[in-house]
């Protein structure tokens, strides 16, 4: 730093407030004319580090390139024999309950009975009460309704998880449930 | 020096009116912030209470903070140092004390109107027309006042602190009178006549530049006249003043845009408020660097002085948040920091650190000279210190480490490609601790603000009987100036110019050199104005875009009135984590009927750009009631009085004529606004009966609500999409 010789005073005085005529700071000059060649600098630069080719066209990029990386989508993984046999597997019902009682209890109350959502106990449907037809239901929603596809929020294993546990809700007759809505199925044929 | 010398005395009665005000108002800004604070922390803190929610209270505080403390603040500096500087009482002690109780007086009526809901919904500009136009009046009476002690002063040249002050002055009344530009609806309502993309421009122009001439600008103007003063050096150096000046007030002018990076803001704004808020940092830096090389040869004093250990965390402050600033302007760590707790750590470092403490060292500093009896403790002057420095440094540690947590959480994705974290609600439990911490941060500076309190309510106490006034005097200034350094005759180009010291003779004409202030800011504002409203590819027309129905503004209007947008942004951003999250990305066609914008700044809560639709009336009737039924650990507070209150039909009709005047193409409802909304409030009411819900809610508020809610974001996604989709941007 400026050692105090260097300090020549001024001939201002406001209110006794001096002022030296110290030069600007080397450092802070150069920092700020390379703030200024870095305008010019931007526009220039390839790709995302400068300008760019705009938000809308980096995001289209940034989506192609997630779909190219993606494994290629399955059906959802899960056979109708393979969900029935989750919905007697301990481990998978119990998964399935509190993935159920954090995410869809709200609509579909947690003992099933149905209160903005329908009734998951009795025997009517209105997607189809096969076993697959309930996973689809869940992973790909019905937004018409109000019902959200879960396969963007949980992962394939925990949708099998939850359509196990639904499954496993029929016919458990709580108190007050929501009227029947749809079309009475007859007790899930394995495998549709 | 032949002119005669008069005698005149200053005008320190209006300097303690302020300065209590200063103290008063700080004290309820900064309570309001705890109790927003605490109730973040946990909603029951919102006590049921509709005008003691968070929606209401947090505009009050902000608004309270930067007008009221940092506001009076000002005044009381600007008062005291003006007449100093240019040797001379104040133009009229009338219009200061007009000043003073006008401007006290649109404090408490914004005290009053925003926890009652009258909101613009704009940030920093909330308060309602009556009000805007109040501040205007009070804004002018001050900057006669003030320019009229410049005309009458007896200094030559004008000194550093008055171009700060004149540089304030005239640029918050430019950027208040034109953001606020609105369209009455009535006596406490009103719309302002920008729309969507355009009005969220104006709004950062504005917001921006609020931080830039009300709270820097003006505190740059107290710091160069109270550390001299304080520390008893020379200012560092007149060039670097002068060129740091000049470069803030026609940069700051330009960067509001980086308040909007990734939005449907077109992407040449955003690029130039980044540009230019990186070539802010060092202007920005000069005033840091001149306040503290000021302190060279005075380190010593720092040690047992209590007003310069403010005044030197407050420019450090200033320094981190200016460095921070022109960062958070990157788009790439925008992206990160934008909607999270990150930027407000940056506005508190700037609001409690750069503003308190310049206030604080201040307010220490003229306590003795105004109430004419020595500081009551200095000990406690120290105590105070300590205790607010420790408050700053809790509160930006917790906020800071919340705002990164929640952007990290956000952008996460699992190996299977998938949000890491799809729940909303638990990146928002995530920061709940630091919350407490922040709280506990709060306090203590508060505590420090009573201490502060104490001392300067002591040292009043201890005034004398009656204050001295003491006589000034100086020579009226001669007609004419002959420059003691004329221009060398013969000389060459560039030894005439530096010879002309041009700066130094602008010093002496305050009129031109306002001009060019003007000039410097008019001019960079409409550089970016102009294509923002003229470039018609900025936004992009969707022709399935429609205005709302009568009944969706009278829930959108609500929607205001709570305050929901300060804690719900409506903007998905072209970020994959936010379409994988929230849906399809927000175009700029989709706003061009949303007077104001509704984007938001910070989501506390999650993004209702693209809600519409996503959740059954039912559930949004038993949301209001009791989010946290709904959505465990849930922090918003319990809306029940929407679906008690009865929803005023009758007055939709005023605002959907204000909306016709602004252009909005109503057709058929201008003639009968309530009975269309009765009808749509009848069958969505019926059909939430229906599905199990509460009957006789169709004539409640809750509904309008309702219905404005499962509008948004669905407009796009009708046929016909004519320009609709991705390929539609400039």
């Amino acid at each position: 730093m400026a050692d105090q010789e260097q300090d020549r005073l001024l001939d201002h005085d406001y209110d006794g407030i001096r002022e030296y005529d110290n030069p600007m700071p080397r450092w802070w000059l150069w920092i700020f004319y390379a703030t200024i060649v870095f305008v010019p600098v931007y526009y220039l630069l390839p790709g995302s580090m400068g300008a760019g080719p705009g938000m809308v066209a980096e995001y289209e990029a940034e989506v192609a390139a997630y779909e190219a990386s993606r494994p290629a989508a399955g059906d959802g993984g899960a056979s109708g024999e393979a969900l029935l046999a989750l919905a007697s597997d301990p481990t998978a019902l119990a998964n399935g309950k509190s993935l159920y009682d954090m995410n869809c209890a709200v609509c579909h109350r947690a003992d099933g009975g149905g209160l903005i959502g329908p009734n998951l106990t009795d025997d009517a449907w209105l997607h189809g009460s096969a076993p697959t037809a309930i996973h689809a239901t869940i992973a790909n929603g019905v937004l018409e309704k109000g019902m959200p596809p879960w396969d963007r929020l949980l992962k394939p294993e925990q949708v099998n998880a939850v359509t196990a546990y639904v499954i496993s809700l029929r016919g458990t007759n709580p108190p007050a449930p929501k009227a029947p809505e749809g079309v009475v199925e007859t007790p899930a044929p394995p495998g549709s | 020096m032949s002119a005669h010398v008069e005698s005149f005395s200053y005008d320190d009665a209006i300097v303690r009116k302020f300065l209590w005000a200063t103290f008063i108002w700080g004290l309820v800004g900064m309570l309001v912030g705890l109790v927003i604070a605490l109730q973040l922390a946990s909603p029951w803190f919102n006590f049921d209470t509709a005008w003691l929610s968070f929606g209401r209270l947090r505009p009050l505080h902000t608004n309270a903070v930067i007008f009221a403390f940092a506001g009076n603040a000002i005044f009381t500096g600007a008062y005291y140092s003006t007449q100093r500087l240019l040797k001379t009482r104040m133009f009229s002690d009338g219009l200061s004390s007009f000043h003073f109780w006008g401007w006290q007086a649109i404090i408490v009526a914004a005290a009053i109107t925003l926890p009652l809901g009258f909101t613009q919904a704009k940030e920093y500009a909330e308060l309602e027309w009556p009000i805007d136009i109040a501040i205007a009046v009070v804004w002018v009476a001050f900057a006669v006042n003030f320019f009229g002690t410049l005309a009458r002063r007896r200094e030559r040249h004008i000194y550093v602190a008055i171009w700060f002050y004149i540089a304030s002055i005239v640029t918050v009344a430019i950027l208040h009178i034109f953001n606020n530009l609105s369209l009455p609806a009535g006596l406490l309502k009103s719309y302002p006549i920008y729309a969507g993309v355009q009005d969220a421009f104006m709004q950062w122009w504005y917001g921006h530049n609020a931080v830039a001439f009300f709270l820097t600008t003006p505190f740059l103007g107290l710091m160069y006249y109270f550390m001299p003063k304080a520390a008893e050096r020379p200012v560092y150096s007149y060039k670097l003043s002068i060129l740091h000046f000049w470069t803030i007030v026609f940069l700051y002018i330009w960067a509001g845009p980086h308040h909007l990076h990734y939005t449907a803001l077109p992407d040449w704004a955003s690029t130039l408020g980044m540009l230019f808020s990186v070539m802010l940092w060092m202007p920005s830096w000069g005033g840091m660097i001149n306040g503290l090389l000021t302190l060279r040869g005075a380190w010593h004093k720092v040690a047992e002085e209590p007003v310069l250990k403010f005044f030197v965390v407050a420019i450090t402050a200033y320094g981190m948040s200016t460095f921070e600033g022109p960062m958070l302007s990157v788009k790439s760590v925008n992206s990160l920091a934008h909607y999270t707790d990150w930027i407000i750590a940056h506005v508190h470092t700037g609001a409690l650190g750069w503003n308190g403490f310049m206030t604080f060292g201040m307010i220490y500093w003229l306590a003795p000279r105004l109430f004419q009896a020595p500081l009551f403790s200095k000990k406690l002057a120290e105590l105070h210190f300590w205790i607010a420095t420790f408050g700053i440094l809790l509160y930006v540690a917790a906020i800071y480490s919340a705002g990164i947590t929640q952007g990290l959480m956000w952008r996460a994705f699992d190996e299977t490609g998938r949000l890491a974290y799809p729940d909303f609600v638990e990146t928002v439990v995530r920061l709940i601790p630091m919350y407490w911490v922040r709280v506990a941060g709060g306090t203590l500076y508060i505590i420090g603000m009573c201490v502060f309190g104490y001392n300067i309510l002591r040292t009043w106490m201890a005034r004398p009987k009656t204050y001295d006034v003491p006589v000034v005097s100086a020579p009226k200034l001669p007609a004419t100036y002959v420059d003691p350094t004329p221009v060398p005759a013969g000389a060459g180009l560039w030894a005439r110019f530096a010879a002309a010291r041009w700066h130094h003779r602008w010093e002496r004409l305050p009129l031109t050199f306002t001009v060019m202030v003007v000039l410097a800011v008019v001019v960079a504002s409409l550089a970016e104005i102009l294509p923002t409203f003229l470039i018609r590819s900025n936004v992009p027309t969707i022709a399935s875009v429609k205005p709302y129905t009568p009944l969706e503004l009278a829930g959108r209007d609500l929607y205001i009135r709570e305050g929901c947008f300060n804690c719900h942004s409506q903007m998905v951003r072209p970020l994959r984590h936010e379409t994988e999250r929230w849906g399809e990305y927000s175009k700029p066609g989709e706003f061009v009927y949303d007077h104001p914008f509704l984007w938001g700044s910070r989501r506390i809560g999650p993004d209702l750009a693209r809600v519409g639709g996503k959740y059954p009336d039912l559930w949004h009737v038993r949301h209001f009631e009791e989010p946290q039924a709904l959505v465990q650990n849930s922090i918003m507070p319990s809306y029940a009085h929407l679906g008690r209150a009865p929803l005023d039909f009758e007055g939709i009709q005023a605002r959907v004529d204000a909306m016709v005047m602004l252009g909005v193409p109503y057709g058929d409802a201008v003639r009968d606004a309530p009975g269309q909304a009765r009808e749509q409030a009848r069958t969505m009411a019926e059909a939430i009966a229906a599905s199990g819900g509460p009957a006789g809610i169709g004539d409640r508020e809750v509904i309008a609500l309702i219905a404005y809610m499962q509008r948004l974001g669905k407009d796009i996604k009708q046929a016909p999409p004519v320009t609709a989709e991705a390929g539609a941007r400039p």
